[in-house]
């Protein structure tokens, strides 16, 4: 119904105020979220985890988005493919378990057996007529960026992935996430509209009031800010981290680590965005010390003190690429008030717990972060419930990238459903 | 593709050009089939446990080591298939009221069961004395090496003059009555027929009755005295007949008999068996391994040949299984303790392996296990 040219997700699309949060619909509404998941989710590149989720041939992890289960191996040539999770017999749930190791992919309702290729290579009792090879498991599209697993579930995905990865992968490969291993993983879920989060990640306003954790590391005005409205304090803090960027960019780049921003998130239909971030204090991790939190840097990286690799992905990841470890986030919604928010923290794959790095320290900033994100995401999904809830102005100086994520947001909606 | 083409048919492999079998290789058979021929014959068809082609000639036999009751019999049987059906051996046998080794084959011998043979060896073939026309006459077992050249001539097609002439006691052990019809029905050159003692219960017989006499022999064969002539059968029916034909002024040298209990064989057939017996004495024996199942707090005997999953299935104890070629993994199983030698198809990983998981469906033991099932 909703593709028709007097749906109620047409008028609001055009009812939104460009600058502006959204009309309440877009987090209430369960028409929405359908279409949500139908036209952004089924038919964009999603970023789902990670290579070191399937380290070996026979390791399995799954994804959910929405519906969809997505089974993600590892074959024996050591490629990484996906299927439906769904048995081609009578449609069981193959997979199981939300990470496994196996031989082949055995159904356990009755043992349609898959190879890791995803060709059925035992069924028994099917008859002499039937074919097995007309009943393969249906394949999903995976790409890796440097070890950062992406799907899309249309039959055509969007062109524009070699695009992003030609021009991403030399920013992530120094950090070599092949060679990492999951050293921690949180799943929380957020009471709010999975937009709501992605918007309140894309802006760091809220941060210097709300993130005692994460503003240690992190320069809030590395986000923008209003300088006409600053004492003189914040004007000299703004000034150094100024200065700092250019001068951290040059040498980083001078090192072979590409470091300049990079904003296609309202440009491509694989909208992304990436830059180098100095850090505060010892500028080497994010952490409370601002010191590197394990002993083993990723990849060939020279030293520690490399600043924060940001990478931004329409419509639902972002990741950060200290020196020392990784963290990457998806948001995978569940409906139209509650989102999965998926952190994975990744150290060196020779890293050991305890000793090469202290696992409290290594999550603390993004545990405590993330709570705090997951509360005030549920604060805008309350107050949009609200018969007061009207749209806001975005802040020109710091919500840029909400603006472009909504922006983008809206763009391919009306892709899909015309306006 | 095809699902033809996508996997082997288990029995297509044992086409493709096996290697003959060698006893001294390995001289386990593996029972295949056991089919009924009368109310007391059965004939039991072996293969080997690889795909192997069995070389033999018509008439000769096989010398067996059978374990009953804990002790090793030996026996010899002609082999009653033809070599030109060369993936299989049969032997045809009766049961013999207190007789033990055919009482424990007929009641013991499964498909699946494995016995221990040498051979072939004898020279009671009719390759052994090439000829245009044969006299082949059987009394009750002794059908079996006469049976082997009628179906080996029928299945080469070749031009021979055959006079088969079996004597039963009534119509219903007539062994291979059915096929020896059809052979004569089919084949111009063949005869068949039949002497009986008595008639059958249900069936009156009409043909010759009583013993075979020469007058019948005339009837039946009138050329017979240029035949080649093949006897075997009980010792009285042979020396019956032998005296039968001597007293008829019959060339014997070209009378050939072999008794088929084996009581009497020529010396070199004697001392070829005792040969055939002291190697299977010496083969070493197949080990059997104890299979404890600690959940189901079961316990069964493995043989080292024998999987895990088989020996289970044979003795009650049903394991998840499926694909039974260590392709899907149903039966994966811990191994609490002991080993095994696995061959298996993907269904399982080294890492698996590595923790001690196997699949029951292709561990053959070696050792004696602890399964946690």
């Amino acid at each position: 119904m909703l593709d028709l040219p007097t749906t109620p997700l047409k008028s609001l699309l055009n009812e939104r105020l460009p600058g502006h949060s959204l009309p309440a619909p877009f987090y209430l509404s369960p028409d929405v979220f359908a279409a949500d998941m139908e036209h952004i989710f089924a038919k964009h590149w999603i970023y789902v985890g990670v290579e070191p989720d399937v380290p070996e041939p026979g390791d399995v992890a799954i994804f959910d988005i929405g519906q969809y289960s997505i089974a993600v191996v590892r074959d024996d040539d050591g490629e990484v493919r996906a299927f439906h999770n769904v048995c081609r017999h009578r449609g069981a749930r193959l997979v199981t378990e939300e990470k496994t190791t196996v031989g082949n992919l055995v159904c356990r309702y009755h043992s349609w057996t898959y190879d890791l290729t995803g060709a059925l290579i035992h069924a028994d009792h099917m008859g002499p007529t039937f074919k097995r090879s007309c009943h393969g498991l249906k394949p999903v599209h995976i790409r890796s960026l440097e070890g950062l697993l992406f799907v899309c579930l249309a039959d055509e995905p969007p062109a524009d992935f070699d695009e992003m990865a030609r021009r991403m992968g030399p920013y992530i490969a120094p950090h070599n996430v092949r060679n990492t291993k999951v050293a921690y993983q949180h799943d929380l879920i957020e009471p709010g509209n999975w937009k709501l989060t992605m918007e309140n990640n894309r802006e760091c306003y809220h941060c210097g009031t709300n993130h005692p954790e994460l503003t240690v590391p992190l320069f809030a005005y590395g986000f923008g800010f209003a300088p006409e409205e600053m004492d003189e304090h914040d004007r000299a803090q703004a000034e150094r981290y100024g200065c700092l960027v250019n001068t951290n960019h040059a040498a980083w780049e001078a090192a072979g680590l590409p470091s300049r921003e990079i904003d296609e998130l309202d440009t491509m239909v694989t909208g992304f965005r990436t830059e180098r971030l100095p850090l505060d204090g010892d500028g080497e991790s994010h952490t409370l010390d601002t010191k590197a939190a394990c002993r083993k840097l990723l990849g060939d990286l020279p030293s520690a003190k490399l600043g924060g690799l940001s990478f931004w992905t329409q419509p639902n990841s972002w990741h950060h690429f200290l020196a020392d470890h990784i963290v990457t986030f998806s948001v995978l919604p569940l409906d139209a008030e509650r989102s999965l928010l998926r952190t994975k923290w990744l150290v060196h794959k020779d890293a050991v717990e305890g000793v090469d790095y202290d696992l409290e320290n290594l999550i603390g900033v993004w545990m405590a972060t993330n709570q705090q994100d997951s509360d005030l995401v549920g604060l805008c999904q309350h107050g949009a419930r609200s018969p007061a809830y009207q749209p806001g102005p975005y802040s020109p100086n710091t919500e840029m990238l909400v603006d472009k994520f909504v922006t983008w947001y809206c763009g391919r909606m009306a892709a899909h459903v015309g306006r | 593709m095809d699902a033809l083409a996508q996997q082997k048919e288990p029995a297509a492999v044992r086409l493709d050009a096996p290697a003959a079998w060698d006893a001294e290789a390995d001289d386990a058979l593996v029972c295949r089939a056991v089919r009924a021929e009368t109310h007391d014959v059965k004939t039991f068809v072996f293969a080997a446990r690889e795909p192997r082609r069995f070389a033999h000639q018509p008439g000769q036999f096989l010398t067996f080591a059978f374990e009953i009751g804990g002790e090793t019999v030996h026996r010899c049987y002609t082999i009653s298939s033809a070599p030109t059906r060369p993936d299989t051996v049969a032997i045809t046998v009766k049961r013999v009221p207190g007789g033990p080794v055919s009482n424990w084959l007929h009641d013991a011998v499964k498909p699946g069961s494995v016995v221990r043979a040498v051979g072939p060896m004898g020279d009671f073939s009719c390759f052994a004395h090439p000829a245009r026309k044969y006299l082949l006459l059987s009394g009750g077992s002794g059908v079996t090496p006469m049976m082997a050249m009628a179906r080996t001539f029928h299945d080469l097609a070749e031009p021979r003059d055959v006079a088969f002439v079996h004597s039963a006691r009534t119509p219903a052990d007539i062994v291979f009555r059915d096929e020896l019809e059809r052979m004569a029905r089919r084949d111009a050159s063949f005869r068949f027929t039949a002497v009986c003692e008595a008639d059958a219960a249900e069936e009156a017989w009409g043909g010759f009755r009583g013993r075979l006499t020469l007058p019948m022999l005339e009837l039946i064969a009138p050329d017979w005295r240029t035949r080649e002539v093949f006897v075997c059968g009980p010792a009285p029916y042979m020396t019956a007949v032998k005296a039968m034909l001597a007293g008829a002024g019959f060339d014997m040298a070209r009378h050939h008999e072999e008794s088929f209990d084996f009581a009497a064989l020529s010396p070199a057939d004697t001392e070829a068996v005792e040969a055939a017996e002291a190697e299977l004495d010496a083969a070493p024996t197949v080990r059997t391994f104890r299979v404890e199942f600690a959940k189901t707090k079961r316990a069964i005997d493995c043989p080292e040949d024998s999987t895990v999953l088989d020996a289970a299935r044979k003795q009650g104890v049903r394991l998840p299984s499926s694909c039974a070629k260590g392709l899907c993994g149903t039966c994966k199983s811990k191994l609490v303790s002991g080993t095994v030698a696995m061959k298996h198809a993907g269904g399982i990983r080294q890492r698996e392996i590595d923790a001690g998981m196997a699949l029951l469906c292709c561990s053959k033991p070696t050792s004696d296990l602890v399964v946690d099932r």
